[in-house]
């Protein structure tokens, strides 16, 4: 039986929905599970590691793996996948993941594979599917060596009822060194009220069409009605109007999630490979031919600052 | 301070992507600079202005496309190109193109090398990072700022899951640039018909002093079998109209079509 390891994703003492994600696709192939835990003060985090689908859970827990560090963590994972006899590593799609998984691979001598969408494998032979391109193609992709690591595009695999429940079995790691090379002086954190972009089940975005900070607001109290993680395209970054962490897109965050509501984005090509993998697509645009539309399930053809304000008055409505 | 910056060519993303049998259609393809090495390219040559580096970019491919990306460095202000052409590459995945900028970084003895975070075709965000582990460097992913602190350290800002991380790189190291990083200069006229004339390092396997072989070039550990299209999302409806029976209409329809609401 192969034997699956995978990256919990720990975020503000939180183990998150993608971990149960991977561990449910690792038990639909009838794969032996565990989990890797990296992190200070994760004694609380173990029965939801458990919880989430592992079979055994590797440990990490040290002051000095409190702030993300790339070279130790991937030590971690080096020393749990060795210890567990892992045949494939998966990572959640995170900037620690997308960081991390390269190093490992290096480390251990195995195949690397980004952003897949799923992963199958029969007998030796293992093969993954990725979109590339700025998702215009689909490459099927053939593993030679023995092992491989993942990293797990957002939203490819669902967490399963099967899938939920583990057993527990928790195997301490020693702490590896840090990394003396590479300090990491401070974290500058997001405000911590934010809704996380890759847990929402909703994303509101913001693009260029709300001009300016009180277009903003305009479409954030939108968000916050519907509790909604709140997104942006790349020119709102770049003249400075969002940060840099709301950024969906390929060279931002993909998300998928159940309702996907675009407002005042045309839709360039690198925004709409962030995005697609979405169940729903509303698009709000006063451009009846903006390229967003192309993709949207639903277009309301309008100007957005007379829009939104009705939008939320509707769902206002429909949530009494 | 001595720079190396990588550049991929890459096809143009926004262009109409055929695939066939499998394959990608060449015919009407064109390649451009990866544009993630664009902001690489740029942080190197404000580093040149802003603090005095001489500046190298290598780029591993071959055909007039790659030269014209080469000058396009120049262009922006890069020293010095190399290009390492050598059809034996073909089939290189993310860890033979580390080894091969292996061999240049190894050639140059560099301070800083520096990548963009990924290549617009592949998406994969490896190679730099990867590249880091086999020289036993420090490396930096996804970096949104950069500031010399020293001839020796570095101040590298990045975008992580939690937040910006300020991170005190000891030097020689690799960072890997996100596009928030700049906004890369468009190369002059004057600029671009210098580019013209400067010299182009180019060298295959052997003359880096290596061979397919030592690069795990005759051992690749992935490759591509196969392309298909995505599957493109249909264009669902659009309401045009007045804006409060519109809106009323959709959500209605997210309520009890699309039960999202």
């Amino acid at each position: 039986m192969a034997k699956v390891l995978v990256i919990a994703d720990i975020k503000r003492g939180e183990v998150k929905r993608s971990t149960a994600e991977l561990l449910a696709k690792a038990r639909s192939i009838g794969a032996e599970t565990a989990v890797v835990a990296i992190g200070n003060n994760l004694e609380a985090l173990i029965p939801g590691l458990v919880s989430a689908g592992s079979e055994s859970q590797y440990v990490a827990d040290d002051l000095g793996l409190e702030l993300f560090s790339a070279a130790p963590y991937a030590s971690c994972i080096v020393d749990a996948a060795n210890q567990f006899g892992a045949d494939q590593i998966w990572f959640a799609s995170t900037e620690s993941g997308k960081a991390v998984a390269p190093r490992v691979a290096a480390r251990l001598g195995v195949a690397c594979a980004t952003d897949i969408t799923d992963v199958t494998s029969t007998g030796d032979n293992i093969e993954i599917t990725r979109p590339a391109i700025a998702n215009k193609v689909i490459q099927r992709v053939k593993i030679n060596s023995e092992k491989l690591v993942a990293v797990v595009r957002a939203g490819a695999f669902e967490m399963t009822a099967e899938g939920a429940g583990g057993s527990e079995k928790v195997i301490r790691l020693a702490a590896p060194p840090a990394d003396l090379g590479a300090v990491v002086k401070e974290l500058i954190a997001d405000a911590s009220g934010d809704i996380d972009l890759g847990d929402a089940a909703i994303v509101v975005s913001v693009g260029r069409g709300v001009k300016d900070q009180k277009g903003i607001d305009l479409v954030k109290a939108l968000a916050d009605d519907l509790g909604a993680g709140f997104g942006t395209s790349r020119a709102m970054v770049d003249s400075g109007l969002m940060g840099h962490n709301k950024q969906v897109g390929q060279t931002g965050k993909i998300v998928a999630p159940k309702l996907y509501i675009a407002v005042g984005i045309s839709g360039a090509i690198q925004h709409l490979s962030g995005m697609t993998g979405s169940q729903v697509i509303v698009a709000v645009n006063n451009d009846p031919e903006a390229p967003i539309f192309n993709v949207a399930d639903y277009g309301i053809v309008g100007d957005l600052f007379e829009v939104v304000p009705i939008l939320r008055q509707q769902i206002k409505n429909i949530k009494k | 301070m001595k720079i190396l910056t990588t550049v991929k060519k890459v096809v143009d993303v926004e262009l109409t992507i055929r695939v066939e049998s499998g394959a990608i259609v060449e015919e009407g393809l064109q390649y451009v600079m990866n544009a993630w090495d664009e902001n690489a390219v740029e942080a190197s040559v404000q580093l040149k202005e802003n603090n005095g580096a001489e500046t190298t970019l290598v780029s591993i491919g071959g055909g007039d496309d790659n030269i014209q990306i080469i000058r396009r460095g120049y262009a922006m202000g890069i020293d010095n190109g190399v290009q390492v052409d050598d059809p034996l590459l073909a089939g290189a995945d993310s860890f033979v193109l580390a080894r091969v900028l292996q061999k240049v970084c190894e050639k140059g003895s560099y301070d800083l090398i520096i990548t963009g975070k990924q290549a617009q075709d592949t998406d994969n965000g490896q190679t730099g990072i990867i590249l880091a582990e086999n020289l036993g460097i420090p490396c930096v992913s996804n970096v949104v700022a950069m500031d010399v602190i020293d001839d020796k350290h570095i101040k590298a800002t990045r975008l992580g899951d939690g937040g910006k991380e300020i991170v005190e790189v000891t030097l020689p190291a690799v960072v890997t640039v996100s596009d928030s990083i700049n906004e890369p200069r468009l190369p002059q006229m004057r600029g671009l018909m210098m580019a013209k004339k400067k010299k182009i390092d180019v060298m295959d396997l052997a003359a880096l002093g290596t061979s397919l072989d030592e690069v795990g070039g005759k051992d690749i550990r992935s490759e591509i079998v196969e392309f298909s299209r995505s599957q493109a999302r249909k264009a669902g409806k659009k309401y045009e109209g007045d804006a409060a029976q519109i809106t009323a209409q959709v959500v209605d329809l997210l309520v009890n079509e699309a039960k999202v609401l």
